[in-house]
């Protein structure tokens, strides 16, 4: 409690550089060791500490997480249906992958539309809302409570029907299109519209990135907004200075974790589409087809193939993210 | 590479389990077996009671019922598989047979269930290479389903189910939907393999023979023609349409009175009747002209098989042996899984039977005379289902021509079954 | 607050011009706002029509309204459903608790504390999140199995209580780094240790990311359908996803009135935790900086 004080002169302290537009802030050193002296006792204190806080996660690292990987990366290279024992079939599996699974290709195609569409939808969307539901309005908490909730019916079994209550021949949105004399259809089972619907759910559910920006919001300390009005800023300015920079490492997470779970999007199209990717294949997404794949057609082998060259498309793209936010992403641990 | 995988695979999955504990607990003397199948509320309910008759039948035998939705029954079931501890019992169809058959899951059935009573052409579909891996719970017709009520407020009388041929259907159907000004359907059609497996049988062909997809490319493009021809007449909707209701009994158009006909598994006339409110019957397929059979078959709804691995494999050939041959198991479960086969149970439930299931079976004694042999998917099969409703989406929404997707049809279809 | 003192000085935007731009928000909200809930109403309307014409009148306006759905699915699984909502809040409460505390661990620790291979834990922190979950968990299962796991709730709570979930480990990483690192040199000034850190300085200031963490955990482990519906099969021990799949037969005869009533009750608990979670989202250095 005796901190209080201190952190609000801090605070207020780190108002001086944050205000300037992140641009202009210096390259900064992230994961990086911080220059101190008496380094070497200090340092290997900090470790110790270190490894007691992440105890609990190295156990369930090597014990639970590990396991299964390694598991999973070794019968990738053989042919393991579940009912039977597997054999090792060398990079079979990773050939015909590449070679001779056209649907493999198509569903890295439909998976890939759906990632770079929805995602950038879904985060604008999410903090667009954030700001507007964060203050100066009353009853807040009740918007976004009721801006949440398709989040919570986003992975239901219930979806496959309301989807159609939408997109469906007799859906709301065909009955909004013959108010202007235009014959709709269903779109959910049409193949060149299906993954658009499937989009649209998933920007639907953007309750999550959006509490996340709200938190973040949350984090800004008011004292910066207060020192920016003194100096006269209007409010974009406001926003441009104080609440984008110090939003970046949010905006950041929110982008880096949504590539990644999109790509691993199962749910929405396997309840959607009942399961089989369709119509002609049009939302076959990545790990849908993995399961289909290792679950109805008994090839786990080739289901862990898949799912190990997802591993490297996703990470290769989270590194990419990674080496960009040096130039946008601005912590308040920098000095 | 492969020998350091391999060994860093076992060595983690050991230290996960780092305690090994025994996996039997014999609870006061009593054997235990477990008993996985798939389905609603309804089923479970009924299944928990037949499983509670069963164990006071015999009061050393413990079931544990292992229910799971369809969605997910089957990746249940594997991964259980994959661990050693696949039920005692399982529930498996048609499709999964061979697969399950064929990798050595499952126990052969000779001497553990008595299957004298059964109707053997159907115990047949049970068989693979031979040997009887499974007992099939009861069959299934796939009929035309009809709501005569709609054809008469049409002016379209019933039509004779003996002689109609696909173009009487189609023009009837037509005529429906001219008349009602677009408020019903003359009819829905629906994906199912069982429906090209009919219009095949009408022309000789069998869908499997050998392990391979038997049908002629011709029979194909041509089936797909007539389902063309149901969506340019408006006999029938769009394909968009259709895929939206397709495979889901309950929301069927014949079941929401949206359409004067439809293809259904007859153990579905029960839910599709609800569903409608108004009387529903069974009609044999139309014919190809010039046809000698209608095509009808009997398909077994599922099956029960035990594991390979089971090590109470005497209590679970009892606890099979008492759902289908006991007309107290019958009593109970009744249509739930198909049409029991067992003529003693019946003729012990009969009088029991919804006027639904009244009518299927007096349907399956009409057509008895008339049926062509179940043709069972071989390995690989689990995928055709998909294959087929690819390649026909693919035609029905101009993505392939007929050509291109009879050809790929067929070839994605060699490489399943190859494996 | 000071804020409210200071808005005068706001001078971009015209005083009368204000409540109306505030109507036309509200306005624009609540209208954005039935647009997003459709698919919840026309559920809501379905779960109080007769069963029967749920798919035969569709409309939005339920023309008899029966709470026979409700009581039918309440009663319609081998126990009460309010049997499978207690088995989920068991275990929904019990991961929370083990994602808040083993997350926010390891969380400080990338975050503020330095030691070797610091960068390659970390990169294998979010690897482990990249791997499509549908080829672990057979060898998941087999582990499990082996040590006489299955049908008990270990399998889900254990690897809570172990961080598995690094989500939520990079959330707070995420938070942590945007508050000032002087407030911890402060406090080490004082001579508090890292523990003291963490629970006096850290987590106070992080009430934001570890509501979103509660929040977050609650609704995916209520929701988990995949791993509940693989572990716990005894149908004593089910949750209420999977109860609710159970209404479901996609071959034959759904029940689809109680499945929408009983989705609809156990939506409950997750909007009830939301409500309670979402107060926590206001308090983090906003208020405490300036007081």
């Amino acid at each position: 409690m005796t901190l209080r004080p201190a952190a609000a002169e801090t605070a207020t302290g780190t108002a001086g550089p944050t205000v300037a537009p992140p641009a202009k802030t210096p390259a900064r050193r992230r994961l990086h060791h911080r220059p101190g002296h008496r380094k070497s006792s200090r340092a290997r204190s900090q470790a110790w500490a270190a490894y007691l806080f992440l105890a609990p996660w190295f156990i369930g690292l090597f014990v639970i997480t590990l396991g299964p990987m390694i598991a999973s990366l070794y019968l990738s290279f053989t042919d393991y249906s579940l009912l039977a024992p597997a054999h090792w079939v060398g990079t079979d599996n990773y050939d015909k992958l590449f070679t001779a699974d056209n649907r493999y290709m198509n569903s890295l195609k439909v998976t890939t539309t759906y990632v770079f569409v929805s995602v950038p939808l879904q985060l604008a969307f999410a903090l667009g809302l954030a700001l507007a539901l964060d203050k100066g309005l009353r009853g807040l908490s009740f918007y976004r409570s009721i801006f949440y909730l398709p989040s919570l019916l986003g992975g239901s079994v219930a979806i496959s029907i309301l989807w159609r209550k939408i997109f469906g021949v007799d859906g709301i949105v065909n009955t909004f299109l013959g108010w202007f004399g235009y014959e709709g259809q269903g779109w959910v089972t049409s193949p060149d519209t299906a993954l658009w619907t499937l989009i649209i759910l998933h920007v639907w559910t953007f309750g999550a990135p959006m509490v996340i920006f709200l938190a973040g919001l949350r984090q800004i300390p008011q004292n910066l907004y207060e020192a920016a009005r003194v100096d006269g800023a209007g409010r974009l300015r406001q926003f441009r200075s104080i609440t984008l920079p110090l939003l970046t490492p949010i905006i950041f997470f929110n982008a880096v974790l949504e590539v990644i779970k999109s790509f691993q999007s199962f749910t929405q199209s396997f309840v959607v589409s009942g399961g089989n990717g369709g119509p002609v294949d049009s939302t076959l997404f990545y790990t849908l087809y993995l399961y289909i794949k290792g679950f109805k057609n008994y090839e786990m082998g080739y289901a862990a193939a898949m799912a190990w060259v997802l591993l490297l498309i996703i990470g290769a793209l989270t590194a990419v993210n990674f080496l960009m936010s040096r130039f946008w992403v601005f912590y308040g641990d920098d000095n | 590479m492969k020998r350091i995988l391999a060994a860093a695979a076992v060595t983690a999955i050991a230290l996960s389990a780092t305690a090994c504990g025994s996996g039997d607990d014999d609870s006061g003397g009593k054997t235990k077996i477990v008993f996985s199948y798939w389905g609603s509320d309804s089923r479970q309910k009924l299944t928990e009671s037949a499983i509670a008759a069963f164990e006071q039948k015999n009061p050393t035998i413990d079931v544990e019922g292992d229910f799971s939705d369809w969605d997910s029954y089957y990746e249940k079931l594997a991964t259980k598989t994959a661990a050693g501890d696949a039920p005692d019992v399982m529930s498996i169809e048609i499709r999964g047979l061979a697969e399950y058959a064929g990798r050595g899951v499952l126990a052969e059935l000779n001497g553990k269930v008595d299957t004298a009573g059964l109707d053997q052409g159907v115990l047949k579909a049970g068989q693979v290479g031979g040997k009887q891996y499974a007992i099939p719970t009861g069959v299934n017709a796939f009929p035309m389903i009809v709501n005569k009520k709609t054809l008469e407020k049409y002016g379209e009388k019933a039509p004779d189910d003996k002689t109609w041929t696909w173009d009487d259907y189609i023009a009837m159907s037509q005529k429906v939907t001219e008349k009602s000004g677009g408020d019903v359907w003359g009819t829905e059609y629906n994906e199912n393999p069982a429906f090209l497996q009919i219009f095949a049988a009408q022309r000789g062909e069998q869908y499997y023979a050998d392990g391979k997809v038997a049908l002629s490319e011709q029979t194909i493009k041509d089936w797909w023609a007539l389902i063309k021809k149901i969506i340019d007449t408006k006999a029938g909707p769009g394909a968009d349409e259709m895929l939206e209701t397709g495979t889901k009994p309950d929301q069927a158009l014949v079941a929401t009175n949206k359409s004067a006909f439809g293809s259904w598994w007859s153990n579905q006339l029960d839910t599709l009747t609800k569903g409608s409110g108004q009387e529903l019957d069974l009609l044999r397929m139309p014919k190809a002209p010039g046809a000698t059979t209608s095509g009808m078959f009997l398909q077994p709804a599922m099956y029960y098989t035990i594991s390979s691995k089971s090590e109470e494999s005497a209590a679970a050939g009892k606890f099979v042996d008492f759902l289908v041959n006991d007309p107290d198991a019958g009593a109970i479960l009744l249509s739930d899984r198909g049409l029991p086969t067992n003529a003693k149970v019946v003729t012990a439930i009969k009088g029991k039977l919804s006027p639904a299931d009244q009518k299927v079976l007096a349907f399956m004694d009409a057509i008895k005379g008339d049926l062509s042999p179940i043709s069972i998917p071989p390995k690989g099969a689990m995928e055709m289902e998909d294959i087929l409703k690819r390649a026909t989406d693919s035609v029905l929404f101009g993505k392939a021509s007929p050509d291109q997707a009879a050809k790929t049809f067929l070839s994605e279809a060699d490489s399943a079954l190859s494996q | 607050m000071a804020t409210t003192t200071r808005r005068p000085a706001n001078r971009r935007t015209p005083v009368l011009f204000r409540p109306a731009s505030r109507l036309t928000k509200h306005v624009l909200l609540i209208a954005f706002g039935l647009f997003m809930l459709y698919p919840l109403l026309w559920m809501i309307s379905s779960s109080v029509k007769p069963e029967d014409v749920i798919f035969r009148e569709p409309g939005l306006i339920p023309g008899e309204v029966t709470g026979q759905n409700y009581a039918d699915g309440w009663g319609a699984l081998k126990h009460s459903f309010g049997y499978y909502l207690w088995n989920s809040a068991v275990i929904t409460s019990l991961a929370v608790v083990g994602n808040l505390l083993a997350c926010s661990l390891a969380a400080y620790a990338f975050a503020r504390l330095e030691f070797p291979l610091k960068k390659l834990w970390f990169a294998i922190m979010l690897v482990s999140i990249m791997l499509p979950h549908h080829v672990t968990v057979v060898p998941q299962y087999i582990a499990f199995s082996k040590i006489d796991w299955i049908n008990t709730i270990w399998p889900i709570v254990v690897p809570k209580f172990l961080a598995t979930d690094a989500f939520f480990i990079f959330l707070m990483v995420q938070f942590i780094r945007t508050l000032p690192r002087e407030l911890d040199e402060a406090a080490a000034i004082d001579g508090a240790g890292h523990l003291r850190t963490f629970l006096q300085v850290v987590m106070p200031l992080c009430v934001p990311a570890l509501a979103t963490t509660a929040i977050f955990t609650f609704i995916w482990t209520w929701n988990d359908f995949f791993t509940q519906n693989l572990y716990l099969t005894n149908s004593d021990n089910l949750t209420a996803p999977v109860a609710l799949r159970q209404f479901l037969d996609s071959s034959g005869d759904s029940s689809w009135g109680p499945m929408f009533a009983m989705s609809i009750i156990s939506l409950g608990p997750i909007f009830g935790f939301f409500l309670a979670g979402q107060k926590y989202l206001v308090r983090g250095m906003a208020t405490t900086g300036l007081k």
